[in-house]
């Protein structure tokens, strides 16, 4: 009887794990589905960076389960998959967890038009930071409309990643308990 | 309750603490990516390699549902596009007949003139598994690597024109920077002035032109080919036509990266000069050959045939261009 507690008890820690790696799991496909060859918009839009609004909508309900280390490295993914210089988007990405972290609270309370804005600015500051990094490494301005334009498509399919995230949460990890935190 | 908070603060001093430490780390990879770019251009091999099979997998689907959402916008504008199309088609005709002429009289002066013919060149032929199209880079990931003799700095090209060259190779993976991208500079030569220059990517879909050599004017309409200087790219590669753009000159690529679904990569260089003739010494010089003269009059008549191609794609999973029409070759 105690060994089939036992084992009923490591079946749910081995249980609880995986489900702890499914943000991160989520966010890294969401930057493989970004860097695929396809265009939606007849390449009037650049690709999204899908994966900062997973990363933002799970810094908003399950902060445990995304710390910087993990955003870190879902950035470094991100810049090594897109070709781009390495570490620009993992700064950026940084950026976008310091000011959700630092309003969790207020952005977690955000419904419709609000949360959209509360995540425009999240993107927005990710964009800035990579865009003011490039420029003082790189000692070279790139174009500003192509990166607004990632972010406008970015902002414009938050909804649909938060959606699905949502659902993904409800179905697997759920909510953040106090125990959690 | 004093406890309970200082396991908060501790908590909460943990965290930022981690933030700051991995922002830093952040800012030091860049550098290190600047620095040392090669360093990651090796992970990045390694990751393409690895990712490849779930790329591939993904990329079913979702070029699917573009098709659909592009087909059902396309509905809209059947009529205008099929009027346009038939308009197309009748002057690409007149064009058909004048082409065949050349193509028979060239050959007829080449024959005449005893001309060298031009080589083929060999080619892998390789699928678009990823794209990125970013604010800092546009690239693309081919699902041919070192394994298929895919070498950096190739050109590949569509059924188009030139879309850019490779850059980093991985064994089953390789990676291509875009003519539009803002690292990218390509040698080219613009037609009929032969006036040359180098066409500087800049993130925008008509890269911009530096005129380098010559001063024959450049109109908008005229043709842009690559050069072949410094034996990275064949010459006369099609990339685009100049355009004007306000007063500056850009080039509006034949190229389509979004919709190229398989692309060739040619495999060229320079050809290595024949190894120095050893100096014969004179005491040698007088002796009589150890092969008979008629035998090497016959190996100078029958040459040994050219070597194998050998970037020819062997994958039978890798789609071929040869043979393929242009409407197959495109999605």
């Amino acid at each position: 009887m105690r060994a089939a507690e036992d084992f009923l008890e490591s079946l749910h820690h081995r249980t609880r794990f995986l489900a702890s790696l499914i943000p991160a799991l989520t966010a890294a496909l969401l930057v493989l589905i970004s860097n695929m060859p396809v265009s939606f918009t007849g390449e009037l839009l650049p690709s999204p960076a899908l994966a900062l609004a997973g990363v933002y909508f799970w810094v908003l309900v399950r902060a445990d389960l995304m710390p910087p280390p993990v955003v870190l490295l879902i950035g470094l993914l991100e810049d090594l998959l897109s070709g781009g210089p390495p570490g620009l988007w993992a700064a950026g990405y940084l950026a976008a967890y310091w000011l959700t972290a630092k309003q969790r609270e207020t952005l977690a309370g955000l419904n419709g038009a609000g949360a959209l804005v509360g995540f425009t600015g999240a993107m927005l500051l990710a964009a800035a930071t990579a865009y003011g990094l490039s420029a003082a490494v790189y000692l070279r301005l790139a174009p500003l409309p192509p990166l607004l334009l990632e972010s406008v498509s970015t902002v414009a399919l938050y909804p649909v990643v938060a959606f699905c995230m949502a659902w993904i949460m409800r179905k697997t990890v759920g909510p953040e308990t106090g125990d959690d935190a | 309750m004093a406890g309970l908070g200082w396991r908060l603060m501790r908590g909460r001093g943990a965290k930022q603490f981690s933030l700051v430490l991995c922002g830093l780390s952040a800012v030091v990879i860049v550098l290190v990516g600047k620095t040392n770019p090669a360093l990651f251009d090796r992970a990045r091999a390694l990751l393409s390699d690895s990712t490849e099979p779930v790329l591939s997998e993904l990329r079913g689907p979702l070029v699917a549902a573009e098709n659909w959402v592009a087909d059902a916008g396309g509905i809209f504008r059947l009529y205008r596009e099929n009027a346009e199309l038939k308009q197309e088609n009748e002057a690409l005709r007149k064009w058909q007949n004048v082409a065949l002429s050349l193509q028979t009289k060239m050959q007829r002066y080449e024959q005449l003139l005893n001309a060298v013919p031009d080589v083929e060149l060999p080619s892998v032929t390789a699928r678009v598994i990823g794209e990125a199209s970013r604010p800092f880079i546009k690239t693309m990931i081919l699902n041919a690597g070192a394994a298929e003799q895919v070498k950096k700095g190739q050109a590949v090209i569509d059924s188009r024109g030139l879309l850019g060259r490779i850059y980093v190779t991985g064994a089953n993976t390789s990676w291509v920077i875009l003519l539009s991208d803002l690292n990218s500079r390509v040698p080219v030569v613009i037609e009929p002035s032969h006036r040359r220059a180098i066409l500087t990517g800049d993130n925008t879909p008509a890269p911009g032109i530096e005129l380098d050599v010559g001063d024959g004017p450049v109109h908008p309409g005229d043709r842009v080919v690559t050069t072949g200087d410094g034996g990275l790219l064949p010459p006369d590669l099609p990339v685009g036509t100049v355009v004007a753009e306000g007063r500056t000159l850009k080039v509006a690529l034949f190229a389509r990266p979004g919709s190229s679904d398989v692309v060739r990569i040619m495999a060229y260089g320079l050809p290595t000069p024949p190894p120095a003739a050893e100096p014969v010494p004179p005491a040698t010089a007088v002796e009589q050959p150890k092969v008979p003269q008629d035998t090497v009059a016959a190996g100078i008549a029958q040459r040994p045939p050219p070597p194998a191609m050998p970037l020819q794609s062997q994958s039978p999973d890798v789609p071929r261009f040869d043979g393929q029409s242009e409407e197959e070759q495109d999605r």
